[in-house]
């Protein structure tokens, strides 16, 4: 027989794996090379293979999935339990961060003047761009939701007008936390107000921009009408890691913004 | 005001939700009929007004801030150096502005 009697994925052997090993042996021992060696070269080298893997490893999903028809309802279920686990390892990734926040500003150390935010230290008005930024993510949430029931419905034209919505109000979050981290009177160097701050609002703004890439990745798949009304799991993939940045966001907002001010 | 915006809309999405449709759906993936249009009204009359309100708020509160900084102390908490970035001259954070943010002895442009 040369068909296989059941539904799962038997992948094709693929070198990404390996690329994307090296990649990471790269990226590590390159950072180390810039901080102490004042290199760049292995750095660079390794965010090139980075993207290159990137690239081709999730290309070749699309093409398995959409073009070779493998992602049968059981193989998407994987998928699915897949984009949960790692959702959920992000969640600890930033729970980290939260609780160094925590720690740090419930009792805050006598060199800082035993209070929060530290003496010297001049907080940003959480009612004023962190407000923008909050209704921005809210909104996107709602417009995101918005598309994906256009398109459950097959509605072409507002699924792309919603995705794209959903696109710019990401963008236009990047933007505003860009101007904002270059107004602040604080810096990363300012003690553990400055770490906490930066280190916390710096990867969710990371996650912003991939969450973004992530949806416009959807937008140019859904341009070539890679989804049906009835399958598109990259997009629910995509809303899900949306939501979840959204509500990293409030956390941050409530926490470190609004508490922390 | 966040919590009173949040009231709305809470309240907006509960008073929408209400089914408008008797039939049951016989496919899991379908969504309700209809559902689509009620978020686009969503998007388009509460989301996007409450990003444009919260745009002429920072607009309204950026006109009335006076620009004047703190003068500069130098706490030993605040400015830390214990190894120089890896970039320029080690000195400067990656969103160094020269007229907020002062080196560890003090403001640049002073």
């Amino acid at each position: 027989m040369t068909h296989q009697t059941h539904a799962y994925h038997m992948v094709n052997p693929s070198p990404w794996p390996l690329t994307g090993a090296f990649s990471a042996l790269l990226l590590t021992s390159g950072l180390v090379m810039w901080f102490h060696y004042n290199s760049f070269t292995i750095l660079y080298i390794g965010l090139l293979t980075n993207m290159l893997t990137m690239y081709q490893w999730w290309r070749d999903i699309v093409r398995e999935g959409t073009y070779q028809g493998h992602h049968t309802p059981i193989v998407q279920k994987g998928l699915r339990y897949g984009m949960i686990l790692f959702i959920v390892s992000e969640i600890f990734f930033f729970a980290g961060f939260f609780w160094a926040f925590y720690h740090s500003s419930l009792v805050p150390t006598h060199d800082l003047g035993g209070c929060w935010p530290p003496t010297g230290i001049t907080p940003l008005n959480p009612l004023e761009v962190p407000l923008l930024n909050t209704s921005v993510l809210l909104a996107s949430g709602v417009s995101i939701t918005w598309a994906h029931h256009s398109l459950m419905e097959g509605k072409r034209n507002s699924m792309n007008q919603a995705l794209l919505i959903t696109i710019i109000l990401g963008v236009y979050f990047t933007a505003l936390q860009t101007s904002e981290y270059l107004e602040t009177s604080f810096s990363i160097s300012d003690g553990i107000y400055g770490s906490t701050f930066f280190m916390a609002t710096g990867f969710h703004g990371l996650h912003v921009i991939i969450g973004t890439s992530f949806l416009t990745v959807c937008l140019l798949r859904q341009f070539k009408f890679h989804f049906t009304s009835k399958h598109h799991f990259g997009f629910e993939a995509a809303a899900w890691y949306w939501h979840f940045v959204d509500v990293v966001w409030l956390f941050l907002y409530v926490s470190i913004y609004w508490w922390g001010s | 005001m966040v919590a009173a915006v949040c009231a709305s809309r809470m309240s907006g999405l509960l008073s929408r939700a209400l089914p408008r449709v008797g039939r049951p759906m016989s496919s899991g993936a379908h969504g309700e009929e209809g559902s689509a249009r009620m978020w686009k009204a969503l998007t388009y009359f509460v989301a996007l007004p409450g990003v444009g309100v919260s745009m002429l708020n920072v607009f309204l509160k950026s006109r009335h801030a006076e620009h004047e900084r703190p003068e500069f102390v130098a706490y030993p908490h605040l400015r830390i150096r214990t190894k120089p970035f890896p970039w320029g001259d080690g000195n400067h954070t990656l969103f160094h502005n020269p007229h907020v943010n002062p080196l560890p002895t003090g403001y640049e442009d002073e």
